[in-house]
């Protein structure tokens, strides 16, 4: 069976890691991702069945992994050799569609009785993602046992499966995943009706969070900081009330909000001569009551940090990875921080995250999110186009396995 | 020529030494001649034509703008002020000043702008300044001095100097009159006003300030210090002005220059309006007295140093002077 | 040589190509063959004894009494100048505002008068720097007054120091400085560059706050003044005048002091600048060659500061004093003597080369949106009766137009720029939906009264002061500009003069007649 298979091999990942130094997605030819011949993933016991995928998605995650720049955090969490994939839609052997909810917890571990979070249905807070009758994985798409998305086969739980409705196409199931990490995240920013929102970066999770914000909370102001033209046309769309340049985030937020900013007052009788627009660290006096950073870089926070009011809230979607920050504006302005990974029940509406997600994909038509699809053989070139996407005016990249050849073989 | 020794008459020929004649020494002078007193070449008579001559001219540019600029600077750190005052005015001027010290006119002579700074002559005092060959020419040479009598009014003198006025030639004058001996002003005499009436030029009052501190009379080395130079605007002599009115005029705006420098602009216009400006040469009375008083004169700090805010009702409060 | 008079002059196969000033730099452009040039006259020559002339005007001025019958002691007595964005260039020192304010104060002085203000008229201009005022009243007055804080710039967001004088017919609020209001006499010191300043509106607009100058700066008032230079055709003017009446009744006393400069705008060795270019030395050639060459090669920054170095030579060549309306006629007039040409019939393109200055970025960046301002609001309306440009008519601009702001002195602009540029350039738009929010702005209130920022809703008016020009043309191209940064502001990029013609033609035709408005120096152009 075809499949793109991650190893563990020290060297291919420092390899990936100074490919991608030159460009992101590079990893992709040198790194410890290869396109292999394996064996399909057999049910590693009752209640497991095999999904054979027809569209997988490429997320920031993945990348990170075949740029070989995963947090050293995955280590004990992941088991290789493994094939990623975990934005899924595929279809059962009775042909029923279903989207793969990945997280693999206590149910699909066999340990029973579950954990506190697993018996509240917060999957992403399983504390057993390492044990059980499975190899260690936090994902389907992390671990050596169930397979990944990036094959022509896996095998998957029947707790994972959600059935695709008829009238939902693939494009937009695949978008089912990123829009549950996305619309967590969306809800823990707890901000009111009357509140002001941000969300830096409009890649697929921005605009995700952008519709989940837009149909859950509907910010007075919902600020966008999107790089791309394309991006400001999506953000725009799914329900942004104002998208500007990163750049300007911090100006925008400050009128937006009605505060000041620190450092421009004047008790300096030569004004510098320096000529330019704002700085993006502009520092405000008031700021957003939300934050929702679908980035992940130190960048992102520091600027989340620099237009957060006192006493708000940062949501961190975007997988951040090692990060330098000064966290001195999160101490001084006794901000909160918290981090938003993936899915399960959201307390407020009262309902599994991934239902919800289905609604948002339709109601808000998040499949236009799907950019292009390539074929398992030419990883390469999708890897490449998934992580320039924003530049290359894409959102999602996704792999099509709808057309192997191999398919209907196995 | 004049200190040729009277050659002794000459006892025989025997005893000549061998030395060239004539038209290699001197003549002698014929027995039975008797020679007119030689005139003076030093004091007020000394001619310094050759001193505005364009070599002169040159090697005083050089001098001025080299030893003298760097030496005036690193003395005195001159602040200078009311150069703006000078727009407009047009050829020549006579530039009066007070006086403290000697490092006065090379400040002046350096804080003079363009084009008067390399055309004007000083009036140095004939007693002081052209005593023997060598000073004369040095002061002739170096800060283009010429000789004039101040104890008296001098009618050659004061020709020569009101034809270097009409040349084109601007004067800098101290119509004190000589350095301050307390740091305390001395009446004007009236010579920068005859000169201004008589070539009909106007006269520019200037202000210096600091000098005495720096090197005034009867120091034996100068101490490094701060300076003030403040300009005036030129004054015009009116239609049928007398000679000492014009002085006194020319006085009160020294005056009011020298509020302007320890006070404030507005405040010394006040001052000058009111006829109050603190008169420059102190009060009556005893010399502790005197010199007490120019304590309490002292310039206060540069108030261009602190700023404030634009607002009336937030300004600092304004320390009294 | 008396100075010759401006003139139009034809283009044909011998003339020469044609000077274009394009923002801190310049360029030699064709015009195609039979386009007409307007030449600005030639200077003026300065009055002889400026300080003579000042005072003479003091003692004698025009439907007044001479200012020391004015003067008493214990009097209240308030000097209001011009800010810094008069005049342009910035004069060489000493300004000729330090000139009438010591011959005031002199006056002051010999009447006994204690109680002195000096204010800087700068509305919702930025703040001068204490350099800018040393340069604009000269260092005694500004050592005398500024450490008492009795010499200040205008805040016209200090509540505590407004005064409201009521209202006038059309229901304008007149809202004034309250120091200025109370004062027994108000003596303004005013530079008159161009036919729009001066008059009632010195005090009216110089010394008032927001909630008054929102009545004539507005797109209804500027399409309404055709132009703005010509006071009898402006709606501007008519609202000011009418709040000098309110001023006047309020028992305000004025005293006008006008004066005029003549149009000597560039110092050796850039005065080819203000040639006629057939009458270029050599010396001027090998400057143009040798300056255009080197500022190539010269980063932005240091083009920038070279350009904002510049100190015009120009001077005084009159001053009157006395009542605002008979003062301004007496000034207006000198002003025409200076600037006025006179222009047959109107063209279908007009072309302009914009300087690298303009009313609000001294010592500061000319950024888009006052590339758009000087372009479409200033040279646009420097004509009398008719535009320069019919109705529908294409307008070529020659500027860099960079992306680029001064942050310290223009935040609004930034914001107004990024937040509602990108949404609309319709000048009413903006008014109804953006303008309260920049105005009331905490922030930009609070930089305006402690830094030197321009007000919050300063860039509106900025848009406003083109809404004329917008509503009268076809299209707008700027030549030589940022692609992006123009387009932001609705016009069309253009990389030569060759393509901006092209692109002209698609709205006026393929044989279009053509007028460039050789300006600076500044001209009012009078269309027959």
């Amino acid at each position: 069976m075809k499949a793109l298979q991650v190893e563990r091999s020290l060297p291919r990942f420092a390899v990936a890691r100074a490919a991608s130094a030159v460009a992101p997605g590079r990893g992709a030819r040198v790194g410890p991702l290869r396109l292999a011949e394996i064996d399909p993933p057999a049910p590693p016991g009752p209640g497991w069945q095999r999904v054979r995928p027809r569209l997988a998605g490429i997320c920031g995650s993945d990348l990170a992994t075949v740029d070989g720049k995963a947090s050293p955090w995955f280590e004990p969490v992941v088991s290789f050799p493994f094939v990623p994939g975990h934005e899924v839609v595929g279809e059962l052997d009775d042909g029923r569609r279903v989207v793969l909810e990945p997280v693999l917890g206590c149910a699909t571990r066999a340990i029973d009785p579950p954990c506190p979070a697993c018996a509240q249905g917060d999957l992403s807070r399983c504390r057993n993602i390492a044990f059980g009758c499975l190899e260690p994985g936090l994902q389907t798409g992390y671990c050596s046992v169930t397979g990944g998305g990036w094959s022509l086969a896996l095998v998957a739980h029947d707790s994972q499966l959600h059935t695709v409705p008829e009238a939902m196409s693939d494009e937009a199931a695949v978008m089912v995943e990123p829009a549950a990490c996305a619309l967590r995240g969306a809800l823990k920013a707890q901000a009111g009706r009357e509140g002001v929102v941000v969300v830096i970066g409009a890649g697929t999770l921005g605009l995700c969070a952008v519709a989940a914000l837009h149909r859950w909370v509907a910010p007075a102001r919902l600020l966008v900081g999107a790089k791309h033209p394309q991006q400001h046309r999506l953000a725009g769309e799914l329900g942004a009330t104002d998208v500007v340049a990163p750049s300007s985030l911090p100006r925008a937020v400050r009128r937006a909000t009605g505060s000041s900013a620190f450092g421009q007052s004047g008790d300096d009788s030569s004004p510098p001569a320096r000529a330019g627009g704002s700085s993006p660290m502009m520092q405000l006096t008031g700021g957003a009551d939300a934050v929702v950073d679908c980035v992940g870089s130190a960048t992102s926070l520091a600027q989340a940090l620099a237009i957060v009011r006192p006493g708000g809230r940062i949501v961190m979607v975007g997988m951040p990875g090692p990060l330098a920050v000064d966290l001195t504006p999160l101490w001084q302005r006794e901000v909160e921080l918290v981090g938003a990974y993936a899915y399960g029940f959201e307390p407020g509406p009262g309902r599994r995250t991934f239902d919800l997600a289905f609604e948002l994909v339709a109601d808000a038509g998040l499949d236009r999110l799907v950019s292009a699809t390539y074929p398992l053989h030419r990883h390469v070139a999708a890897l490449a186009h998934a992580a320039e996407a924003g530049g290359r005016g894409a959102v999602k990249i996704a792999f099509d396995l709808r057309r192997e050849r191999e398919r209907d073989r196995i | 020529m004049s200190r040729l020794p009277s050659l002794p008459s000459l006892p025989g020929a025997r005893f000549r030494v061998p030395r060239p004649g004539f038209p290699w020494s001197a003549p002698l002078v014929p027995r039975g001649y008797e020679r007119p007193p030689a005139a003076p070449h030093t004091g007020a008579d000394y001619d310094t034509a050759w001193a505005r001559r364009p070599l002169a001219r040159h090697v005083r540019l050089l001098v001025l703008e080299g030893p003298i600029r760097l030496g005036v600077r690193a003395l005195t750190a001159p602040e200078r002020t009311g150069l703006d005052r000078l727009d407009g005015l047009e050829g020549a001027a006579i530039f009066a000043a007070n006086h403290h010290s000697h490092l006065d006119t090379p400040l002046l002579l350096t804080s003079l702008p363009e084009p008067w700074r390399h055309r004007v002559l000083v009036a140095a005092a004939a007693d002081y300044f052209f005593t023997n060959r060598l000073t004369s020419a040095a002061s002739a040479l170096a800060i283009g001095a010429i000789p004039i009598e101040r104890t008296r009014i001098e009618r050659r003198s004061a020709d020569r100097a009101a034809g270097l006025i009409d040349d084109g030639w601007s004067l800098l004058i101290f119509p004190e009159g000589g350095r301050s001996a307390d740091g305390w002003g001395r009446g004007h005499r009236g010579g920068a006003a005859y000169l201004a009436l008589r070539t009909a030029v106007p006269v520019v009052p200037i202000h210096v300030e600091g000098t005495g501190a720096i090197f005034g009379k009867g120091d034996k080395r100068p101490t490094p210090g701060t300076s003030r130079v403040t300009f005036g605007a030129p004054l015009h002599p009116r239609d049928g002005e007398s000679a000492t009115r014009f002085a006194g005029r020319i006085e009160t705006a020294v005056a009011a220059l020298a509020d302007e420098a320890t006070t404030d602009w507005w405040s010394a216009r006040q001052r000058a309006a009111r006829g109050t400006s603190p008169s420059l040469s102190g009060p009556e009375g005893s010399s502790w007295r005197r010199t007490w008083a120019l304590g309490e004169r002292r310039r206060p700090r540069r108030s261009g140093s602190s700023r404030s805010r634009s607002s009336g009702a937030h300004s600092p409060a304004w320390p009294r002077i | 040589m008396s100075p010759r008079p401006g003139f139009v002059l034809e283009v044909d196969r011998s003339t020469p190509p044609t000077l274009f000033m394009h923002g801190n730099g310049y360029r030699l452009e064709h015009l195609p063959v039979g386009s007409r040039i307007v030449y600005p006259p030639e200077p003026l020559p300065v009055v002889r004894d400026i300080d003579g002339a000042i005072r003479d005007a003091l003692l004698h001025p025009v439907d007044s009494d001479p200012l020391p019958a004015l003067l008493f002691p214990g009097m209240r007595l308030t000097i209001a100048f011009d800010d810094i964005s008069l005049p342009l260039p910035p004069m060489r020192r000493p300004d000729v505002r330090q000139r009438v304010i010591e011959a005031v104060l002199d006056l002051a002085a010999e009447a006994g008068v204690d109680d002195v203000h000096l204010i800087a008229a700068l509305a919702l201009h930025r703040r001068m720097t204490e350099a800018e005022l040393r340069h604009a009243v000269g260092d005694r007055v500004y050592d005398a007054f500024a450490p008492r804080g009795l010499l200040y710039n205008f805040d016209a967001e200090d509540p505590d120091a407004l005064a409201s004088l009521g209202e006038t017919s059309q229901g304008e609020e007149v809202e004034i400085s309250k120091r200025a209001a109370e004062s027994d006499l108000l003596v303004y010191v005013n530079i008159n560059l161009v036919a729009m300043d001066g008059g009632h509106k010195s005090t009216a607009t110089g010394l008032a706050s927001y909630r008054s100058l929102r009545h004539h700066h507005n797109v209804r008032t500027m399409q309404h003044s055709r132009s703005f230079m010509d006071q009898h055709r402006s709606e501007l003017h008519s609202s000011n005048w009418r709040m000098g009446e309110v001023i006047r009744n309020a028992g305000v006393k004025i005293f006008q002091i006008e004066t005029t400069l003549n149009n000597d705008t560039f110092p050796k060795p850039f005065d080819f600048l203000q040639k006629r270019e057939w009458e270029w030395s050599l010396r001027d050639r090998s400057s143009y060659l040798a300056s255009t060459k080197a500022l190539a090669r010269t980063p932005d920054r240091v083009r920038r500061s070279i350009f904002q170095s510049v100190l015009a030579p120009h001077n005084m060549t009159g001053v009157n004093a006395g009542d605002v309306e008979a003062v301004h006629e007496l000034t207006t007039a000198k002003v025409m003597e200076q600037q006025l040409v006179h222009v047959e019939g109107q063209a279908d393109i007009l072309t302009l080369g914009l300087p690298h200055i303009c009313p609000y970025n001294v010592h500061s960046v000319m950024n888009p949106i006052l590339v758009m301002c000087t372009g479409l609001g200033y040279f646009f309306n420097l004509y009398r009766r008719r535009p320069l440009v019919r109705e529908g008519g294409v307008l070529i601009v020659s500027h860099p137009t960079p992306w680029a702001f001064h942050p310290v002195h223009h935040p609004s602009y930034i914001d107004f720029f990024e937040e509602v540029l990108t949404e609309t350039t319709d000048p009413l738009e903006i008014e109804k939906t953006y303008e309260q929010s920049f105005a009331e702005d905490e922030w930009y209130r609070h930089l305006y009264r402690t830094s030197y920022a321009y007000h919050g809703v300063h860039p509106f008016y900025m848009w406003y002061w083109g809404a004329h020009a917008l509503q009268h043309l076809g299209g707008v191209i700027i030549v030589g500009g940022d692609a992006k940064a123009v387009r932001r502001l609705g016009f069309k990029p253009a990389t030569t003069m060759g393509d901006a013609l092209e692109m002209a033609s698609d709205v006026v035709g393929r044989d279009p007649s053509l007028t460039h408005f050789h300006c600076p120096p500044l001209m009012l152009a009078e269309v027959t």
